[in-house]
């Protein structure tokens, strides 16, 4: 069995979702105390909440206000349950659709109100490379 | 044949991150104060930045990770977090810088005060990376950035005295007022290794698949490409020292330093001079823009690519359209374009030791580099580099304030 170290080889790597997309990093990792049997990991935390606790619980809790004062959501936490963890390697690859089901409202709100609209923005930049042989 | 084309990165790498804003203008008040004398401070940057490139494109292709990726990776998020702002605050300036010099330009050429150009400009640079992909980005920058040879052809035909320069490549003591003349060997250094490079190049290299097998394009491309741009920016340091300094002109004005072409080669080389800037700042401009984005895409995990249709990466589209118009809000506020050059090169110094310690320790991390780590040779000039990165950074701002 290979070993696999949380800290070393699962925090802050690069998600990829099913479609091989990036879908951010994990920026956290949840564990479930269970009672009298050993801790296990549940989950993998997204998003900036965790992000800013991660440097320090006051920046959370500003951030949480700054977001209040602009009339913003607090948004719940986003979180991938280990069970949709397929495959740990170069980065972790989970088996959601990020387009639909990850934090990814800033990329779509983006995508359809600034980005999007101006001209250019869908083209095609290159042309589809045909299959490369290898020689 | 594919690997001659893949040299094209290098090249642009080293026009646009090597022959910037700040090369130039270190490199001629180089020469126009101390002659032949710093030249070994551009050398010893070229060989750091040499060593550096070609460790960040190893980095990419062995673990198809880019250079942000395997920080954050390996250090974590808390430690991450420092390198990733410094980079993002002084990569501010330096655009700021670049839009600068080509506004100086634009200015030489055609009279108009050079912040009024600063809007443009910015729009220009967003413009060329909305619209190309990622080869034409660098195939065009590299064919442009071909005009700044005319500085080594004015070194030809001003016949120097080559027993003089080579003496310059051994460091030697200043004649005169020290603390300037360390400031600006500090700030050769500061210009001559830009951070946003091992950004980009790794970014890069990642964009055009690099694998193992490109190892020995990736060491061709980092002698040659760097070897290219310092071979300019040595250029200009002595074409600086045969004209403006016989002739007592600082080039502490910028409205003086074309006068280092035109005294060589007429109107046309006050021509040349301004399209080499201008050409050589716009391709900086360009990549450190672009640099910022991959920074922020990959440090958080985002969608990122320079040839897909913006909309597909809206995030990462965004930071280099933003990125862009903020550095021109910092050129058009007025502030003198050589003063905020070096302004931004002492503190490309500052920042230095943070991201070049730990890149040296993932140089030697197994799980990223397998068999490719770093040998004996790279990890003696890697000590050697964070060194002096951290006795630079120590000394920067007070050599600054002496002798700045």
């Amino acid at each position: 069995m290979k070993r696999l170290q949380l800290a070393r080889d699962v925090l802050d790597q690069q998600l990829i979702d099913r479609y091989e997309c990036n879908a951010g990093k994990v920026d956290g990792i949840g564990l479930e105390l269970r009672d009298g049997e050993p801790p296990r990991v549940a989950f993998l935390d997204m998003g900036s909440d965790v992000l800013a606790r991660r440097l320090s619980p006051r920046l959370e809790r500003w951030l949480q206000a700054l977001r209040k004062l602009i009339g913003r959501k607090t948004p719940e936490p986003y979180r991938v349950e280990w069970s949709k963890v397929v495959k740990i390697a170069n980065a972790v690859t989970i088996d959601i659709d990020s387009d639909r089901d990850a934090p990814n409202h800033v990329e779509h709100w983006l995508a359809e109100h600034l980005i999007g609209r101006i001209p250019g923005a869908s083209r095609e930049k290159k042309k589809k490379e045909p299959e490369q042989h290898n020689q | 044949m594919k690997n001659v084309l893949k040299i094209a990165l290098g090249i642009l790498t080293s026009i646009g991150g090597f022959l910037d804003a700040g090369a130039i203008a270190t490199s001629s008040e180089a020469g126009a104060r101390y002659g032949f004398r710093l030249l070994w401070s551009l050398a010893f940057g070229t060989l750091c930045v040499v060593f550096l490139v070609e460790m960040a494109g190893r980095l990419a292709a062995v673990s198809n990770h880019t250079v942000a990726d395997a920080m954050r990776e390996r250090f974590g998020w808390r430690f991450f977090v420092f390198p990733l702002t410094a980079e993002l605050i002084v990569d501010l300036f330096v655009i700021a810088s670049e839009i600068g010099g080509v506004c100086l330009a634009l200015q030489f050429v055609t009279g108009i005060a050079f912040r009024w150009w600063a809007f443009p400009v910015a729009l220009l640079i967003w413009l060329f990376i909305w619209s190309g992909s990622f080869s034409f980005v660098e195939d065009s920058t590299a064919i442009l950035g071909l005009v700044t040879i005319v500085f080594v052809v004015a070194v030809v035909k001003l016949h120097p005295d080559y027993h003089a320069i080579g003496a310059g490549f051994i460091p030697s003591m200043p004649p005169k007022d020290a603390p300037s003349y360390w400031f600006l060997a500090v700030s050769i250094i500061g210009a001559v290794i830009s951070p946003y490079l091992l950004y980009f190049y790794s970014s890069g290299a990642v964009e055009d698949k690099w694998t193992e097998k490109d190892l020995n394009v990736n060491r061709g491309v980092s002698v040659i490409g760097m070897g290219f741009g310092s071979l300019v920016a040595m250029a200009v340091l002595v074409v600086a020292a045969q004209t403006l300094l016989p002739a007592g002109i600082g080039s502490d004005r910028y409205e003086q330093t074309p006068l280092m072409l035109s005294m060589v080669l007429g109107k046309t080389g006050f021509y040349l001079f301004a399209a080499s800037v201008g050409i050589a700042c716009f391709g900086a401009a360009v990549e450190a823009s672009l640099s910022v984005a991959y920074l922020t895409a990959q440090s958080f995990g985002w969608t990122w690519g320079e040839d897909l249709p913006p909309k597909d990466d809206a995030r990462f589209a965004m930071v280099y359209t933003v990125f862009p118009i903020l550095a021109a809000a910092v050129t058009f506020s007025g502030i003198d374009p050589l003063k905020l050059t070096l302004f931004s090169m002492a503190l490309t110094v500052v920042i230095l030791p943070i991201l070049l310690l730990p890149m040296i320790v993932l140089m030697n991390d197994e799980k990223f580099l397998k068999s490719h780590r770093n040998g004996w040779l790279s990890n003696a000039v890697g000590v050697v580099v964070v060194v002096v990165a951290i006795v630079l950074s120590v000394v920067a701002i007070p050599l600054e304030l002496i002798g700045g």
